[in-house]
């Protein structure tokens, strides 16, 4: 029984199956909204809400695979559960690949359709944090001047002060200084640290 | 024509045949008649005989012998003319102008004969005897008298009576041509000579009605003066007649020639030994009268001969052609028969009971062959068997008999009346055939294609059971969700019955749902026999394309269904109809398989067509068909896919046909190709 604020976005082609998931999803706890089309769910997602997408595999139009794609081309981060009919290994390692939570056939019991919500709430709140945590790096490397970014480029790529200042054609106690200000906009202690901060936020070490 | 009928005659080689065509045996011949006419009676003073037979020996020696050698014959006469006419004391010339008409009306009868008759079978028909008369008794006579009777002018030494001489030299060779002419051509053509004799009751006949014959005749023509004078001459006249009659009825042209000859010779032997019927005048006018009376009863009595030779020898070819039908008939295992309305006459042949198994000793009669009917086809085809008989229509029938189910043999009846005078009845005459082997084969080829079809259904469900799971697996998961969702219900400290009702209520529905997918499943996948049945081939094509829901979404074809809301109802089995939609339908998805999705489209339709069809439309957006494969798609094992057997079009075909419908498939005008049937609707 799940009772915290989650959302379950049912995209099934079949009103009765629509019905009856959102039914149960409800009585277990979850938030439902039910879309009978591909088409309808893109055109009414909303990326901030957190929940988890279970896509019927086969329907006319759009079907499962294709509105995963459609979702990673925009760029969407949503978990998907995906049921079948009759499912077939290809199309579910495809799935898989392209990052779903889970595969399930039909008719699909209670508990796995659960236990697949649980890993889905968890990917989701793991999603969130990182995004979050990427956020407030990237919020801090704004703050940065160009000199301090240049800066941290070489530091993280394990260049002196003298060597970077070499480099700038400065000296090194004006490196120091720019090094000390970075260090405290970006709020590490050691370069250890901001070598981990770097590697998220996909900053390229300069050689 | 006149060769091959010549050497046909020849090669019998009958004895007297061979013997006449010897020159010197003709000479002799011509001789020995010539002194018997004398002895029959010759009025010495005035050489001419009543009738003369060395006339007909040589015509029937010329008749036997090629044109060009009939010198040899005419040669071989003269010397036995001269000793003759010299004998009874002719004088040189007269006796040249004799021969010179023998010869002539000799030669124009034989080549008269052969050329009109093609030889020396001159009887056997009314026609052909007629035209013998016409040539030997009327036209060759006549020309050849036109010298003869100068043979009588030159003895007498006038020309003032040349008429009467000429009517006597034509009535004299007329009636040879008419007395000894038949006799002799007979004997010559017998095949049928008696190799031994047996005595019959025919030749005991024949010997009684000629020994009649002569003794009545001798009675009848042997009078006096007085008899005569009582007024008789008429009665004794016609006394020989009936035996006369007797003798052409019972033995034909044989039998007539042969009283004529007897009555001819007796009556001119007594004409000229003595008093007769003819007593007239003179010698010569009476003989001149009795040769007259001669031909006048001659003539008809041998055609009367020949005419009833013509009637037996007709009914003897149709005997035989009967038989020989009967025997045709058994053999090919036919069996005819005829009713005659009126007399109520049953003919049939013996093949007729072997075939309906009744014993030898059944009376044949129409109802015993009717009452072996099986009973289960008793009624309608002895109900059909009476219209004929009352209405005169035509039968054409098919029907079981036997009473055990282990010895049917199936029989088809054809009958067919027979009228006269235009309209009126008079007759059924038919034929029944064994039809048992036909009608088995027939059976085994039925239930083949049945076995062919059902299994063509099965396979084709078998390519579409993943599809078909699908069907089922939704209702499925829809009844698990809210089964366990009802329980999820249940658990709460308050429970919303409401709730409760509306899970158990869409249970229930998807449930229904379910078995309605295995209820069609189970109907297709069935095996039985077609059920012709009331079709709204709508609610068929609805079905079917909710059959094939999962598969048109898998292949990712869309459909456009445009269905005439007054469609009539179709007659058919909707089993075979559902078995052609999927087929074609599954068709029309193969060929837009390759396409774009714009592409991916199947259009459904149907409408009324005329005023008993209904027709249903799937037209496709492929690449249509090629040109060549257009007379091929309903041949069976024509298959342009990667897998299938090809039987696909061809099953439909079939099926469509046994329906009464049609089938066939277009190219569209833009792109792709429609597929379209007929089927005859309800008549209302």
């Amino acid at each position: 029984m799940h009772d915290g604020n989650f959302t379950a976005f049912l995209i099934d082609d079949d009103p009765a199956i629509l019905k009856a998931l959102s039914r149960l999803l409800r009585a277990s706890g979850y938030d439902v909204m039910p879309f009978h089309s591909s088409r309808a769910f893109l055109a009414a997602h909303d990326s901030s809400i957190p929940g988890c997408a279970i896509v019927d595999l086969a329907m006319p139009d759009i079907d499962g695979l294709q509105l995963q794609e459609a979702l990673h081309k925009e760029n969407v981060e949503r978990p998907m559960i995906f049921l079948t009919g009759n499912g077939d290994i290809p199309t579910s390692v495809r799935a898989m690949k392209a990052g779903a939570i889970d595969f399930l056939t039909k008719p699909v019991r209670q508990s796995h359709l659960l236990a697949a919500l649980t890993r889905a709430i968890e990917a989701d709140a793991q999603m969130r944090q990182e995004r979050a945590s990427l956020q407030s790096i990237n919020d801090r490397l704004s703050l940065l001047t160009r000199r301090e970014s240049e800066v941290l480029r070489y530091v993280v790529a394990g260049r002196l002060n003298k060597q970077i200042a070499g480099s700038l054609g400065t000296v090194e106690k004006t490196i120091k200084v720019h090094r000390g200000r970075m260090m405290t906009k970006l709020g590490v202690r050691c370069v250890a640290d901001l070598v981990r901060l770097a590697e998220r936020a996909g900053i390229t070490p300069q050689a | 024509m006149s060769s091959i009928t010549l050497a046909i005659e020849r090669s019998p080689a009958s004895q007297l045949g061979n013997f006449i065509k010897n020159p010197i045996a003709v000479a002799v011949a011509y001789y020995v008649g010539a002194e018997m006419a004398f002895f029959v009676g010759t009025l010495s003073d005035k050489i001419f005989a009543p009738f003369w037979p060395p006339n007909i020996i040589l015509f029937c020696a010329l008749l036997l012998t090629p044109t060009q050698r009939w010198w040899i014959y005419f040669l071989a006469a003269f010397p036995a003319h001269v000793a003759a006419e010299l004998g009874v004391g002719m004088a040189m010339p007269q006796l040249l102008v004799a021969f010179a008409t023998n010869c002539l009306v000799a030669g124009m009868n034989a080549f008269a004969v052969q050329k009109f008759l093609g030889g020396a079978r001159c009887f056997n028909t009314l026609r052909r005897t007629a035209i013998y008369i016409l040539i030997t008794t009327i036209a060759s006579p006549a020309l050849s008298a036109l010298g003869g009777a100068f043979v009588q002018a030159m003895g007498n030494g006038g020309l003032e009576h040349y008429g009467l001489y000429w009517a006597r030299w034509y009535a004299s060779n007329a009636l040879g041509s008419l007395t000894l002419g038949p006799v002799a051509m007979i004997c010559l053509t017998e095949t049928r000579w008696p190799t031994s004799f047996a005595l019959t009751y025919r030749h005991a006949e024949a010997a009684a009605v000629a020994l009649m014959l002569f003794a009545i005749c001798s009675v009848a023509f042997n009078l006096s003066a007085a008899t005569a004078a009582g007024g008789y001459l008429p009665t004794l006249l016609y006394l020989p007649l009936p035996l006369i009659l007797w003798c052409a009825v019972r033995f034909g042209v044989k039998g007539a020639s042969g009283a004529i000859l007897m009555v001819s010779f007796v009556l001119i032997w007594r004409t000229l030994n003595g008093p007769t019927l003819f007593v007239v005048g003179d010698a010569e006018t009476n003989v001149f009268a009795l040769q007259i009376f001669l031909i006048g009863l001659s003539t008809p009595i041998l055609l009367l001969g020949a005419a009833i030779e013509e009637t037996r020898h007709a009914e003897q070819t149709t005997r035989e052609s009967e038989e020989r039908m009967a025997f045709v008939a058994a053999s090919s295992n036919l069996g005819l028969w005829r009713q005659e309305l009126a007399t109520k006459h049953f003919w049939a042949t013996r093949h007729c009971f072997d075939m309906f198994g009744l014993p030898v000793t059944t009376r044949p009669t129409l109802e015993a062959l009717l009452n072996c009917i099986h009973p289960a086809d008793f009624r309608f085809a002895s109900i059909a068997m009476k219209s004929a008989i009352q209405h005169g229509a035509p039968v054409e029938i098919e029907f079981r008999i036997g009473a055990n189910n282990d010895d049917i043999r199936w029989i088809a009846a054809r009958a067919r009346p027979e009228f006269e005078d235009g309209n009126v009845l008079v007759a059924i005459a038919g034929a029944f055939t064994d039809i048992t082997q036909r009608k088995a084969a027939e059976a085994e080829a039925m239930l083949q294609r049945q076995e062919i079809t059902h299994l063509m259904r099965v396979s084709m469900l078998g390519e579409l059971s993943g599809s078909l799971a699908h069907e089922l697996t939704q209702p499925l998961t829809a009844i698990l969700s809210n089964a366990q969702a009802g329980k999820m219900v249940l658990a709460h400290e308050t429970p919303n019955i409401g709730e409760i009702s509306e899970v158990l209520d869409d249970i229930i529905t998807e449930d229904t749902r379910a078995g309605e997918v295995i209820h069609r499943l189970r109907r297709l996948l069935k095996k039985g026999d077609a059920k012709y049945e009331t079709v709204d081939l709508n609610d068929l094509i609805n079905t079917t394309l909710r059959l094939l829901h999962s598969e048109l979404i898998n292949r990712r074809v869309a459909t456009s269904v445009d269905l005439t809301p007054d469609l009539r109802l179709a007659l058919g089995d909707p089993i075979q109809l559902q078995q052609i939609l999927i087929n074609l339908l599954m068709n029309a998805m193969d060929a837009v398989e390759e396409m774009s999705p714009s592409r991916r489209i199947i259009n459904v339709s149907t409408n009324n067509v005329g005023d008993d069809e209904v027709e249903v439309r799937i037209g496709d957006r492929g690449t249509g068909l090629r040109a060549a494969e257009k007379q091929y798609v309903f041949q069976p094992f024509y298959t342009t896919k990667k897998r299938g057997l090809g039987l696909g079009l061809s099953i439909c075909s079939s099926i469509m046909k046994s329906h009464g419908g049609s089938l066939s498939i277009q190219n569209n005008e833009s792109e792709g190709a429609t597929a379209s049937f007929r089927v005859p609707c309800k008549i209302m």
